[in-house]
């Protein structure tokens, strides 16, 4: 049996599954407020005993952003870069807002390293200086946000600043940006220092649902890309949970319709959520900002609708047109606990679908979505180039993020590496991006 | 003369994306660079072209390389001032202002970066009116100056200075080195005198881009049309409101080309609009029939929030409105069609002007 559990700003919501991913029973129970792990003890205490072994639980959590906008328990931060000269000219934090800023920067420094758009532009890493760095921190961060110029195409200096920052610190939480985000440095480097920030709230989270459930059983958070991770993925990267409630919700419609392609309506008390399934994954976007802080998460693409006034159903044709991918008419499905709200038939949507137990879909998301994983790489095309290389070589990349996010080496499957052009450039030059996507390895 | 201080910077640089016409990078990065470079050195002064003497020195600065890689590996910040001293040592002369080379997109911000760090005044105006991909690109050309010497500097503190025999061979070695030199490089270049500007720069571009971003935001916020309000202050055409149905990209004989469908929407139901672009939006094709050309600007804004749509984020279900702008008629004389018209691009048509 699977459980699934999203945990609302008012309601959780819980679903018991089969494995084949039938739903059995599903329950609703008020949010306990700022306080996520009691609300899921709860949630599980309404559903009825499952009547075999749990293999799995899935839990969807809005704890983290949360604690950023209200600048809460968060932890200090050394903020590390690694670019050398060439990442002087904005420094880290630039732009952050002062409180937050005042509440997570222990101290920041660029040492001397990073990459380029060629293999031959890498500069060597300055370990010293990532050493004293480190030993300068001691006393003053609990936690070290460390963020390589091209980590996200080669992450082996901010692994070895890693090392050096732990021989020098002993234990301390450590954020790299390569397993974080995507190409863009300061978004990254955000992301990064908010990961480390959050790193005490989700310690309480995954110790709160180890005790919930148990040694033995298999628990998996959900992420802002869709996909979920387990509990010592969270430890070190709670930042991957971000904007995961409108992802799982996205997924749970998709199982529960089985389409995997299609637009969701999700809709709440107040307001709709717009967003698309591609191939099963949400559709994704960048560019999201977090107590006032740009940064580069993973997120599904989202449009608001607001769920009441005399344009709504306008309103809502219109976002749901937004969202198709393409020309082609994907069906609306409908979710959410008003999905009541929305009529049978909308003008220029070809299908409308509201499959039974909609109202607790991202409960269902969490139950059943992947353990995921994302890698890119840029590349210059010419007629040396071995592209077919390297198109396996950004796809092995995804594979190993989904099994080190703790999905099953034999199962996991990585998609068709996306290409998409750079301007300015001679010749070719191309951004390549693959997912990969995979059931749990199980404990 | 008046002072910019860093604030300024975020109308200009909002008003920069518009004029880059889907191109000319993002100018983000740029503006952030630009104002912790102001924020450490002080405002910049900008001039108007007329109170440039006729003696001066002028040296333009700007960017060049791939803008997606700049927002990876940002500039050290201190390229443009290597950049700007190796040309100086070559002239064997000071610069006495700096000018931005185009006002669309990242390179409307790139000049201020060095303003800030030598003090030396900026002239308010530029020498494309827009964006262009290619450093031969300029208006001071049809009046003989040469783009080159040009300095060339990266991150890591190498520096070329080109002496070449054209401008299209300035722009064939520059854009050869930028690759090398890991494919994000600063250049000073294009060195005019004072007396030289009015004949050859588009005047108070830097003041337009502010307006514009100004006019934008401020329609915005009163909860108006913020493409209209940029249409008006443009002296821009509309030419077709409508969402994205169709976006085709290829590679074809090393260039990265796009066309996109758009139907109309509203009062432009049953019209089609379809958008040829490469690094920028350069030809619209209105119900078939070709309605505007570069070097005219083709600048497509989204309907509600009136911010850029750029080539590379063209996608299906964007509701946009395509402005068509007059560029500077100088870019209408046959040495300028030749420079920069839709032939130079390879579309087999003449140059077509706006309706009206």
């Amino acid at each position: 049996m699977i459980i699934g559990i999203d945990v609302g700003p008012t309601r959780t919501d819980a679903a018991l599954l089969a494995e084949d991913g039938a739903v059995r029973a599903t329950a609703k129970v008020a949010s306990v407020p700022d306080d996520p792990v009691a609300g899921v003890g709860a949630a599980l205490a309404a559903l009825p005993a499952p009547g075999g072994p749990v293999t799995r639980v899935g839990v969807g959590l809005r704890g983290p952003a949360r604690a950023v906008v209200e600048r809460r328990d968060l932890a200090r931060v050394g903020v590390l870069r690694i670019g050398g000269e060439a990442a002087r000219a904005v420094r880290p934090l630039f732009g952050w807002p002062a409180d937050l800023r005042e509440a997570v920067c222990a101290d920041a420094t660029i040492v001397e390293g990073g990459g380029g758009f060629d293999a031959d532009e890498w500069t060597p890493l300055d370990e010293d200086a990532v050493a004293r760095f480190a030993a300068g921190l001691a006393g003053r961060a609990d936690s070290v946000a460390i963020t390589g110029v091209f980590a996200p195409v080669d992450d082996a200096q901010e692994r070895r600043a890693a090392e050096i920052v732990r021989r020098e610190m002993g234990e301390v939480h450590l954020s790299l940006s390569g397993e974080l985000g995507p190409l863009g440095l300061l978004e990254r480097e955000n992301t990064a220092v908010l990961n480390g920030a959050l790193h005490r709230v989700a310690g309480t989270l995954a110790d709160g649902l180890r005790a919930t459930f148990g040694e033995a059983t298999t628990v998996l958070v959900t992420r802002g890309d869709g996909s979920v991770m387990g509990l010592d993925h969270l430890r070190r990267h709670p930042g991957l949970g971000l904007g995961s409630s409108l992802a799982s919700t996205l997924r749970g419609a998709a199982t529960l319709t089985g389409r995997d392609g299609a637009v969701v309506a999700d809709v709440g008390e107040h307001r709709i959520r717009v967003g698309a399934l591609t191939g099963g994954h949400p559709q994704q976007a960048l560019g999201a900002r977090i107590g006032g802080v740009p940064v580069g998460f993973w997120m599904p693409d989202l449009i608001r609708v607001p769920r009441s006034g005399p344009r709504l159903e306008a309103e809502l044709v219109e976002a749901v047109d937004r969202m198709q991918p393409a020309a082609g008419r994907l069906p609306l499905v409908v979710v959410g606990g008003g999905a009541g709200a929305v009529p049978a038939a909308l003008p220029g949507v070809a299908e409308v679908l509201r499959p039974e137990h909609g109202e607790v879909a991202g409960a269902i998301g969490a139950a059943t979505s992947p353990v995921g994983g994302q890698a890119e790489r840029m590349v210059r095309v010419d007629a040396r180039t071995d592209l077919d290389a390297l198109l396996e070589k950004v796809r092995e990349e995804a594979r190993a993020s989904a099994v080190r996010a703790g999905a099953d080496p034999r199962r996991v499957q990585v998609s068709p590496v996306s290409r998409t052009p750079l301007p300015y450039l001679p010749g070719v030059a191309l951004r390549l991006h693959a997912r990969a996507a995979g059931p749990p390895h199980l404990l | 003369m008046r002072e910019i201080k860093p604030e300024q910077l975020e109308d200009m640089a909002r008003g920069a994306g518009i004029l880059g016409t889907g191109g000319g990078g993002d100018p983000y990065v740029g503006k952030l660079l630009a104002q912790q470079a102001m924020r450490e050195h002080g405002p910049v002064t900008i001039v108007d072209i007329n109170e440039v003497p006729a003696d001066a020195t002028v040296v333009a600065i700007s960017g060049m390389g791939a803008p997606t890689v700049s927002l990876e590996k940002l500039p050290a910040g201190t390229e443009e001032v290597t950049a700007l001293r190796a040309l100086e040592k070559t002239l064997n002369r000071r610069a006495t202002h700096l000018m931005p080379i185009e006002v669309g997109g990242l390179n409307s911000m790139v000049p201020f970066i060095a303003a800030a760090q030598t003090g030396l005044p900026l002239v308010d105006g530029d020498a494309m009116g827009r964006a262009f991909p290619e450093a031969q690109m300029v208006l001071p050309a049809l009046i003989g100056v040469t783009v080159a010497p040009m300095a060339v500097a990266d991150d890591k503190g190498n520096t070329l200075v080109l002496q070449t025999v054209s401008n299209l061979w300035t722009e064939r070695l520059a854009r050869t080195a930028c690759v090398e030199m890991g494919c994000s490089v600063s250049c000073a270049d294009t060195v005019m005198r004072g007396d030289q500007l009015a004949e050859s720069l588009v005047p108070a571009t830097l003041t337009l881009a502010e307006n514009l971003g100004r006019a934008v935001r401020e329609a915005r916020t009163a909860h108006t049309d913020p493409v209209e309000a940029a249409a008006d202050m443009l002296n821009g055409v509309r030419l077709l409101t409508g969402k994205v149905v169709d976006v085709q990209r290829r590679t074809s004989g090393g260039f990265a080309r796009g066309d996109a469908r758009l139907e109309g929407i509203g009062t432009d139901t049953n019209r089609t609009l379809e958008l040829s672009f490469q690094n920028e939006h350069l030809l619209a094709r209105r119900d078939g029939e070709i309605i505007a050309t570069t070097p005219d600007l083709i600048c497509v804004l989204d309907t509600d929030t009136g911010e850029p749509v750029t080539t590379e984020n063209m996608r299906y279900g964007l509701r946009v409105t395509v402005l068509g702008v007059p560029c500077d008629p100088r870019w209408l004389t046959p040495g300028g069609i030749e420079l920069a018209g839709p032939r130079y691009f390879g579309y087999e048509t003449d140059h077509v002007s706006l309706p009206t």
